[in-house]
């Protein structure tokens, strides 16, 4: 790991990241990226950009713990997590990849914790506004629906072995 | 036997996945999706092969099989082969009738669209889908 404290180049990205909030416009681009948000309408992007707020997160920190009741969904804009039941590691997740979904839809408790496996920045997504998109934009609708068809099917794989 | 059109509305209406439609677009599902009745013992998905579609089970009954050992039983309301389509792979479960079956059928390519324009079923399907995978998860912990 020394070889990642001395290169120089990621630190001073995340610096400037935490200092200088991204515009409106850095924070579409950075959003029009994200497979999630893939072919939305430009008014939902903007809704987007303007409702979703950037969240920093430290090495180790917790997202989110199982058990509670999620508000949120995230999507990992730079950085990686892991997912935990108990203290089994399910999955780990990368740049694009988002998580939390699931409360939101059902309103049942996390059924995992998610833990930041460095330094990473997410976007946060309210319940509320993610229903929202849900329910204006059909494109944003069939995305959440290939995720979880992929979480569901890539459960059911696992249990096969 | 074939139902009226009538019935097989009312018959639609009922059913979970266009419980938040109004009439007119349950007449219209029922246009747009073909009737469709299989005998028992009969496999309408295969395991690892392509040509996929969608269906909801209007009667009857089908057994999900993976590598020959049945997971699950589907019934009245329920609906398969939307994860393939979606995914663009070939189905990871058999999927045979246990008896006589009716279903309505949608090909694999109008599905996106399908969904696209009847938003109360996306997110029937969605609710349906996040119940799949805490089931699933469940199952694993």
């Amino acid at each position: 790991m020394a070889i990642a404290e001395t290169d120089g180049s990621r630190p001073a990205r995340r610096c400037y990241r935490a200092e200088v909030p991204r515009s409106l416009e850095e924070k579409s681009s950075a959003l029009a990226s994200v497979p999630l948000f893939a072919g939305i309408s430009s008014q939902s992007m903007a809704r987007l950009a303007d409702s979703a707020g950037e969240v920093e997160f430290g090495p180790g920190q917790f997202i989110v713990r199982q058990g509670q009741v999620g508000t949120g969904l995230y999507v990992i804009l730079d950085g990686s997590v892991t997912v935990l039941r108990g203290s089994d590691e399910l999955a780990r997740l990368g740049n694009g990849d988002f998580f939390g979904e699931l409360s939101v839809i059902d309103q049942q408790p996390r059924n995992a914790s998610v833990r930041a496996a460095e330094q990473t920045t997410c976007l946060a997504l309210a319940s509320w506004d993610l229903l929202a998109l849900v329910e204006s934009d059909p494109a944003f609708a069939l995305n959440l629906i290939r995720g979880l068809v992929g979480r569901v099917r890539a459960a059911g794989e696992h249990h096969r072995h | 036997m074939m139902m009226s059109q009538e019935e097989l509305v009312d018959t639609l209406a009922g059913l979970s996945l266009f419980s938040n439609l109004s009439r007119p677009q349950v007449e219209q599902v029922a246009h747009k999706m073909t009737e469709e009745s299989y005998p028992a013992g009969q496999r309408i998905l295969r395991q690892g092969f392509s040509g996929t579609g969608f269906y909801v089970i209007i009667d009857g009954e089908v057994a999900i099989k993976i590598d020959g050992e049945e997971r699950a039983r589907l019934g009245k309301g329920d609906f398969f082969g939307e994860m393939s389509i979606l995914l663009g792979e070939p189905p990871v479960a058999d999927v045979v009738t246990t008896r006589q079956l009716r279903v309505l059928h949608l090909g694999g390519p109008e599905l996106e669209e399908f969904l696209r324009d009847y938003p109360p079923v996306m997110y029937r399907m969605l609710k349906t889908l996040a119940l799949r995978l805490r089931n699933a998860s469940r199952w694993r912990s």
